[in-house]
């Protein structure tokens, strides 16, 4: 019988799912709201790939990680993260992951293992929590964003760090009559301004993943315009981290074998 | 997770002691015929017990307040009176504390509140906060005060350094005679000073026995057994306890026994601890098998200069050559010490909000050390007492990566 593995990432806003099988081929993915109230849902998915596939390790990550009780192990998404991206582009890179609540820069070699990693935690700047506050507040559909942002030339960021102030400044925007595609990409310089303080090694590649980037796929332009570096965003950025744990869950199950055949 | 079993860490015996000890020091204080002086944490408490005061420690209080998670609620009551959220939660705590009558000096040990103090004495050593927080309580509770402030973020300690600080330390006697009642005996001061640094030496060998790997105890344990090392330093008590504590420890090394089973790494914690979090924290470790074996904070009570000879001159030097008053560069070289002989491969900086002084990560150390010594570094953020500064989910994402990277 095939062996299948699966990796669950478990995030604030949405939960990812994969299932690959022992050629690391996808062969299953799925996700959901985290927060549904009904937990059905999840319920539904979790049953349906149980009986689809002869899942034999299960690896769960993200904020929610260690709640879910099937899992064999548990790893940090940034761990996940590097191990997902890794595995299709092993190569030195940074990865910088673009979360509902957080910015995570990872530098990793093409083994995957994590080099070096930043996390911005305090405030919400730059993130996508933050992106959906002002997009509301400058009244911009979240839907249009990119496409607004990508028929504009303007050059001009919100300077606050702080969520709260950067609603009040993107309100003199809307006073002086800046034009919404002109706010859509003002918007966006931010979010890239905000990563370009942390920390991050200018020669390597960079790689694109998480919700965000997912949903608002002009914002790779404003990073390569940015940072003058070959931008990749791997296809589905936002399921790469629940994939990373399916490899990580195969792995996990690949070591115990070994340590069972050695009694 | 479900089929991965985490084992508990080894727990030191000598615990059930030290609580009771613990116990017996804040029960001293109902002691009416007692006269009470309030300290800071490394300020002269061996020249006040030498005047026979028991000494009350309001950092000890905060400390308390962060751990059983009271302090949270607290601090908004410090706010209201205009001090910042974002200075000192030990003083915001303790003010706090003060202000709502509420402490857990009451359930545990039956006091109403902290000592009422017949002296207040402070040394800047540490912080300016100090002399903030020591003043108001001076004034509410109308009491003498008196600061003891030495140069301040030194490279080396100078003579002149040693000798303005003994001068001051000596400027002290005349209050502390007034309010003790008694006349200042050098004899008293130096064998108190003598107590102490048996003590602390003590102390020392305790933290130090974590050089070996597995090591018998942690930085989390360590901040338990460190209570009669601040609090009770100069007494006989406080020695006799780190006999037991160090010979517990001394035996587990000699039979193989650590506090974790196997160690996949060791970790250095610089900063203050996060108090309310102490064991989610030693939990988590735990169960990544990675082992936090020594502190800046826990070897801040760690007094090589004590010598009862130059009892002024010793105290002055021992108390002002303390790692939170030295430069960044003198403070380096004691980090990079310490990485060499508890073999650290990975040191973690608390930066707590509210306390400057003991957040070494602020002027680009984390990254100086890893350049210049190859070790991992990583930056958590939280707080000592204040928790609406800490984020668990983001820092446990922090740290289980951090260990990854180490392993
Ligand atoms: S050193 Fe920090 S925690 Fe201690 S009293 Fe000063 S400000 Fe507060």
């Amino acid at each position: 019988m095939s062996k299948y593995y699966q990796g669950i990432d478990i995030g604030s806003s949405y939960t990812k799912l994969t299932v690959i099988d022992e050629t690391n081929r996808i062969c299953y993915q799925d996700i959901v709201k985290t927060m549904n109230r009904d937990k059905q849902e999840l319920a539904n998915i979790l049953t349906k790939i149980k009986s689809d596939y002869n899942i034999v390790s299960i690896c769960a990550t993200g904020y929610g990680r260690e709640h879910f009780k099937d899992a064999h192990i548990n790893k940090t998404e940034i761990y996940c993260a590097s191990v997902g991206v890794s595995t299709l582009f092993p190569e030195a890179k940074s990865i910088i992951d673009i979360g509902g609540e957080d910015i995570k820069v990872i530098k990793t070699g093409g083994d995957g293992k994590v080099d070096d990693f930043y996390m911005n935690t305090k405030c919400a700047a730059g993130t996508g929590t933050f992106l959906i506050e002002i997009a509301e507040r400058a009244e911009l559909p979240l839907a249009r964003l990119s496409e607004l942002a990508s028929k504009s030339n303007f050059d001009k960021e919100l300077n606050s760090f702080c969520t709260v102030f950067a609603k009040t400044e993107i309100m003199k925007w809307i006073f002086d009559e800046v034009p919404e595609q002109d706010l859509a990409r003002g918007i966006y310089i931010s979010i890239v301004n905000r990563i370009a303080k942390i920390r991050m090694d200018k020669t390597l590649p960079i790689f694109l993943i998480g919700g965000v980037i997912q949903y608002h796929p002009f914002l790779k332009t404003i990073v390569e315009e940015k940072f003058q570096q070959r931008v990749v965003v791997p296809e589905n950025p936002q399921m790469i981290n629940s994939f990373g744990a399916a490899i990580l869950a195969k792995k996990h199950a690949e070591s115990e074998i070994k340590i069972a055949s050695k009694y | 997770m479900s089929q991965e079993t985490i084992k508990q860490p080894y727990k030191i015996k000598s615990a059930k002691l030290m609580k009771e000890l613990m116990g017996n020091y804040f029960l001293g204080m109902k002691d009416k015929t007692k006269k009470i002086a309030w300290c800071t944490s490394v300020g002269p408490a061996e020249l006040l017990r030498s005047f026979g005061f028991e000494v009350h420690f309001p950092e000890n209080h905060g400390a308390l307040l962060g751990a059983t998670r009271t302090a949270t609620d607290l601090i908004p009551e410090a706010t209201k009176l205009g001090y910042s959220s974002e200075i000192c939660s030990y003083l915001t705590a303790d003010v706090g504390s003060y202000l709502k009558k509420e402490t857990p000096l009451t359930e545990h040990y039956g006091l109403e509140g902290p000592p009422k103090p017949d002296l207040i004495v402070y040394n800047t050593n540490q912080c300016r906060e100090v002399q903030d927080w020591f003043e108001y309580f001076a004034k509410e509770k109308n009491c003498p005060i008196f600061g003891i402030e030495p140069p301040r973020y030194v490279d080396e300690v100078s003579n002149e350094a040693i000798e303005n600080v003994a001068a001051q330390f000596k400027s002290l006697i005349p209050l502390c005679e007034q309010a003790s009642g008694q006349k200042f005996d050098i004899d008293k001061f130096r064998e108190t000073l003598r107590l102490s640094k048996e003590a602390t030496d003590l102390w020392k060998k305790v933290l130090w026995t974590a050089r070996v790997s597995p090591s018998p105890i942690s930085f989390f344990d360590a901040t338990i057994h460190m209570g009669p090392i601040v609090v009770l330093r100069g007494t006989q008590m406080a020695k006799d306890y780190y006999i037991t504590l160090l010979k517990e420890l001394e035996d587990n090394v000699t039979k193989g026994i650590g506090f974790l089973e196997a160690e996949k790494c060791r970790i250095y914690w610089d900063g203050m601890p996060i108090w309310g979090k102490l064991r989610p924290m030693s939990e988590l470790f735990a169960a990544n098998n990675a082992a936090v074996v020594a502190s800046t904070y826990c070897n801040s009570w760690v007094f090589d200069a004590f010598d009862e000879k130059n009892p002024f001159e010793s105290s002055a030097l021992a108390y002002t050559e303390i790692f939170i008053n030295r430069s960044e560069h003198a403070k380096e070289k004691i980090l990079k010490k310490l990485i060499q002989d508890f073999r650290i491969g990975g040191m973690i900086f608390h930066e707590a909000k509210t306390c400057f002084s003991n957040s070494n990560s602020r002027f680009g150390m984390p990254l100086r050390l890893k350049n210049e010594t190859g070790i991992e570094t990583l930056v958590i953020e939280g707080d000592l007492c204040d928790l609406r500064f800490y984020s668990e989910g983001q820092t446990t994402t922090k740290i289980e990566t951090f260990i990854e990277q180490l392993s």
